[in-house]
């Protein structure tokens, strides 16, 4: 139970692949033009990156560590693979919201990450801790993003009407750039409060 | 050189068991799939042209750079009310698969996009029905435009999404022109079978 709670807050806050790490940020900047969006994203990584985690923890003594990457990229890809299918089938709703995310799951560097960082050192129930972790953070911070974004360019968060309609949508933070402006916004804020924190740990 | 076989080794058992597992998913996978696109196929049929009950595939001779997938004509009873056409027209981030509902007379029915790969939150928004429904009723060839619609022809575009609006409306105007070759083809009878 220590362990969870650990992994988790290591994931979501201390370690935040968003905010902290600043890995992933190719989907990251891409699909956060909505809360939706971001959630799926986050929440389908987070899927991939458990299994990952899991797998490559069991295979971790099997795989040398000359031909570890490859290896890695070949359970990713598979497991990716193996989702997709499987919603398309069995769950052809959930695969019509997420679908164009999937495939952009493979070249997240945030799964191959965990794997070399995490998966391949440690047990597996340490791995799928951190994989939850790890992945829970990445569906935080990309739903942030999606709202903040969502809001400034659209006046709605989840597809609900939050500005009044005198309010004029200013298009350029769902476009490319608004994508940057939030990032480094809300990473300089947080990193706002984390230094006054640690300054106030020190005075007192 | 003992080493390299060594990992060369691991690495095919790795990558055999991954080809087995996947195939493995692909032959489990493979007939839902099929059901479910036959089933989605059907459903945007029923849509689009909802004064059909009954569709039948039909050959049609069409030019090469046409984008017209396939040609459905939609019946009630033995009456020919229409045609149900996939068309896949090039959009922002690749082909955009949508079926079209025409009348015989060539007024739009429904407009429902199947498949796409348009940029979410802009080019995506194509799939809600405050842009496709505006499809619905016009006839003849159709412009888009930036600002809100005067003419009868116009179709409103996407906020940050001209290409995959024109993209749409391209696909639709294909379509409209189809039914005009098919109707100096074949004048009277519409029978293609």
């Amino acid at each position: 139970m220590n362990k969870l709670i650990e992994r988790l807050k290591n994931g979501i806050i201390e370690e935040n692949p968003i905010f902290v790490q600043v890995i992933g940020m190719c989907p990251t900047l891409a699909v956060t033009t909505g809360a939706k969006n971001g959630l799926g994203m986050g929440l389908a990584t987070t899927a991939v990156l458990v299994g990952s985690n899991l797998f490559i923890s069991l295979l971790r003594k099997i795989i040398p560590s000359k031909i570890r990457i490859p290896a890695y990229i070949v359970i990713i890809a598979s497991l990716v693979t193996m989702v997709d299918l499987s919603l398309q089938a069995f769950i052809p709703d959930l695969h019509a919201q997420l679908g164009l995310f999937i495939p952009l799951i493979v070249v997240n560097c945030l799964i191959l990450a965990r794997a070399e960082a995490y998966a391949s050192k440690n047990n597996i129930l340490s791995s799928i801790l951190d994989g939850l972790g790890m992945g829970l953070g990445f569906a935080i911070a990309l739903t942030v993003l999606g709202m903040v974004r969502e809001l400034l360019g659209a006046g709605t968060i989840f597809g609900a009407q939050i500005m009044p309609s005198s309010y004029k949508p200013a298009l350029v933070m769902i476009l490319a750039p608004g994508a940057f402006f939030t990032l480094g916004i809300l990473m300089a804020i947080l990193n706002h409060i984390k230094n006054k924190t640690v300054k106030n740990d020190m005075e007192g | 050189m003992k080493e390299i076989i060594k990992l060369g080794l691991i690495l095919f058992i790795i990558t055999a068991c991954a080809s087995a597992v996947l195939g493995f998913t692909y032959e489990i996978t493979k007939g839902p799939i099929e059901e479910q696109v036959q089933l989605a196929k059907k459903e945007a049929m029923n849509q689009t042209l909802p004064q059909a009950d009954t569709f039948q595939s039909i050959d049609v001779d069409l030019p090469e750079d046409s984008t017209i997938l396939e040609v459905n004509a939609g019946y009630k009873g033995d009456n020919l009310e229409g045609f149900a056409v996939k068309v896949s027209p090039k959009g922002f981030g690749g082909a955009v698969e949508m079926m079209v509902g025409i009348s015989k007379d060539g007024v739009i029915q429904g407009v429902r996009i199947l498949s796409h790969a348009e940029t979410p939150g802009l080019g995506a928004n194509a799939e809600n029905p405050s842009f496709s429904s505006q499809y619905e009723g016009k006839s003849g060839q159709l412009v888009v435009t930036k600002t809100a619609p005067t003419e009868d022809n116009e179709i409103q575009a996407i906020t940050g999404a001209t290409i995959t609006s024109q993209a749409v409306t391209d696909g639709v105007n294909e379509v409209i022109e189809l039914l005009n070759h098919l109707l100096d083809a074949d004048e009277v009878t519409f029978d293609f079978n």
